[in-house]
């Protein structure tokens, strides 16, 4: 695959993801992610779906909580105003969940697929306007800076004695100072850059210029293979929904 | 003839608006490395790898060797910001190096570098006039510059953050630290080499240690395993032959002032700053916390006096001294300072030497790291080598 294939093919999954009405829907959907992870990612598939349940999984557990636990009935149940039961939320979370699982899955299985190229060549490499790979840079940057800002802030605090490295109840009463610290932090480094570095520089048009460099590989056969097959099972998938 | 200027003064005197000033008044955009990270590296890239993609010229033929001191290829998929301070200038350098700019300007980021690299780095810049290239720095420790460069000597006009650290510690209450013993200590970072192995040391208090070594060797690392910032992947910490282990209890032995000041900041104010801090610690009965009249008393001394107004308001070189603040008030035994001499004019220098002397005669632990030979000698101390994934106690300085 190259990267602008996979890059439509993750499109094409989260599309048929976020439109999938059943739960065979999505049991296709799983099914085409199994064959991309087993020809494409390989070994490494274990992974991403790990990833992707570590991401999901906090959702889940608060979905479960507020939907089971405290209102007791599914969506569907509130809109069509009859009483509802705790198994129907169950089943109502359990489906957004999974959705959920795929999208961040193929995300993953992506990310995974081109983890030998750096972010900015993967970028380099879609076949997109310069203002949208733009976007695609400052987004990362932005999320390597809250990063960043979550590091440096957790030293202070640990220095400081306001926070223990460890899960701790003083964490809990003081996380609160940390969420603050981050942010501060985050801005500073933003501020710091924008205001020094970048004016000086012109750096985002030097970054203009290395996003222009070089020609987007067209697709491969892998591609013509695998863009056809995703199309055809979110087709399947709109028309069971 | 390229011009190449060292822009020279006193802290306060207008160094770095002087500096802003030539490259806001260049025609062409001009490479800058501020005195930090976040002003020395783009911001942009994930890895190494694509910072330097960033700077290489892809039209514009570069007329200069490249300048590589660090394996840069090797590291490529690192993230910029996991680097040392060190490290970091060296990587923008090497970046400068394989950009287009005419022009550099350089605020007070090669006091970060050991000896060698910062020989390396001046020569690089020094060469600069070959390739036409531009240059503008600003460097507390570079009295004599290279004798074909200009410079332009800024006076303080008025007095701003005047700064009396040894005024400060006079009044610090003599206590005596507990023996810090460092038994097997093996550390290494994530997807990462082996930063230390089997370290086995003894600091003793009332003793003032040089933290020695190459940039990216582990000194940072060190400070951060005494803070319980990081856990040692084996080995024991032991304090008069109590076990130690801040990574799960706490920190409650160390204060730190960091590298960087804003790495240390717990709130946007000092007030707020101080206040957290108390809370933090308070309830350990193992520390004395000083008054906030001390801590006001020492925070005029440091030359800041508007505990309400927001840290980040404060020229860089205030914060710096403002980070001692915590460290110098002598509410821990053993107090660290992390290059604290960066981008302080020689008075300063010279001034915080003598407090970290006195610290030391009250029978404080001091563990300080710097790159600057003549303030190491003007604190009578012993020195702690970092290589090779060791740490090897010499003899005084």
């Amino acid at each position: 695959m190259t990267p602008n294939g996979a890059a439509l093919f993750a499109l094409i999954v989260v599309i048929g993801a976020v439109a999938a009405s059943s739960l065979a829907g999505l049991a296709i959907l799983a099914g085409l992610l199994a064959a991309m992870a087993a020809f494409e990612v390989r070994e490494r598939a274990h992974r991403a779906l790990l990833r992707a349940v570590m991401v999901v999984l906090p959702l889940a557990a608060f979905m479960a909580l507020v939907w089971v636990g405290i209102v007791g009935r599914s969506a569907a149940e509130i809109a069509a105003g009859t009483p509802g039961t705790r198994q129907a939320a169950a089943l109502y979370v359990g489906f957004i969940c999974l959705r959920l699982l795929l999208v961040v899955l193929a995300i993953q299985l992506v990310v995974l697929r081109f983890d030998r190229l750096t972010p900015l060549q993967f970028v380099c490499a879609l076949r997109l306007p310069i203002m949208a790979k733009r976007l695609l840079v400052l987004t990362l940057s932005l999320i390597e800076t809250l990063r960043h800002a979550i590091d440096r802030a957790r030293t202070a605090l640990v220095a400081a004695g306001l926070v223990t490295r460890r899960p701790s109840l003083r964490n809990v009463t003081t996380g609160w100072v940390l969420v603050q610290t981050v942010w501060l932090t985050a801005v500073t480094i933003v501020v710091g850059r924008m205001r020094d570095k970048w004016p000086a520089e012109q750096t985002l048009a030097l970054l203009d210029d290395t996003l222009d460099a070089g020609e987007p590989l067209p697709l491969s056969t892998d591609d013509r293979i695998w863009l056809p097959v995703a199309l055809s099972a979110t087709l399947v998938v709109l028309g069971a929904g | 003839m390229a011009r190449r200027e060292l822009i020279a003064g006193p802290n306060f005197s207008g160094r770095s608006a002087a500096l802003r000033a030539r490259l806001d008044a260049a025609r062409q955009p001009s490479f800058f490395i501020g005195p930090y990270a976040e002003a020395a590296l783009s911001g942009l890239s994930s890895t190494v790898t694509d910072e330097i993609a960033i700077y290489r010229a892809t039209g514009t033929p570069v007329r200069r060797t490249a300048f590589t001191p660090l394996d840069f290829a090797g590291c490529g998929a690192r993230k910029p910001q996991t680097l040392s301070g060190g490290e970091q200038v060296l990587l923008a350098l090497h970046c400068f190096s394989q950009s287009a700019f005419g022009a550099i300007a350089i605020d007070t980021a090669l006091e970060q570098l050991d000896a060698a690299h910062r020989n390396a780095a001046l020569d690089f810049v020094n060469r600069s006039d070959e390739r036409g290239c531009d240059v503008a720095l600003i460097d507390n420790r570079l009295t004599r510059p290279p004798h074909d460069w200009s410079v332009t000597t800024l006076a303080a006009e008025t007095p701003a953050f005047a700064c009396d650290p040894a005024g400060f510690v006079a009044n610090v209450e003599p206590r005596r630290a507990r023996s810090l013993t460092i038994r097997g200590l093996d550390f290494r970072y994530p997807n990462g080499a082996d930063v230390f192995r089997g370290v086995e040391l003894t600091l003793e208090p009332g003793q003032a240690y040089r933290l020695f070594g190459a940039n990216g060797a582990g000194k940072t690392t060190l400070l951060k395993l005494l803070v319980g910032v990081l856990a040692p992947s084996r080995g024991t910490l032991l304090l008069d032959g109590v076990d130690y282990a801040p990574w799960r209890h706490g920190n409650a032995a160390f204060a730190l002032a960091t590298q960087n000041p804003d790495h240390q900041w717990c709130g946007a104010t000092l007030r707020e700053d101080i206040a957290r801090r108390r809370a933090g610690l308070g309830r350990r009965r193992e520390i004395v916390f000083p008054s906030d009249q001390r801590l006001t008393e020492g925070a005029n001394k440091l030359g800041i006096t508007a505990f309400d107004q927001h840290l980040y308001e404060l020229p860089l070189a205030a914060r710096k001294r403002l980070s001692w603040l915590w460290p110098l008030s002598g509410v821990m035994p053993w107090l660290m300072f992390d290059e604290p001499t960066i981008g302080q004019d020689g008075e300063t220098r010279a001034q915080l030497a003598a407090a970290l002397t006195q610290l030391g005669g009250l029978g404080h632990g001091v563990v300080f790291v710097t790159h600057d030979d003549d303030f190491a000698c003007r604190v009578p101390h012993r020195v702690l080598s970092i290589a090779d994934q060791g740490i090897t106690a010499g003899r005084g300085g």
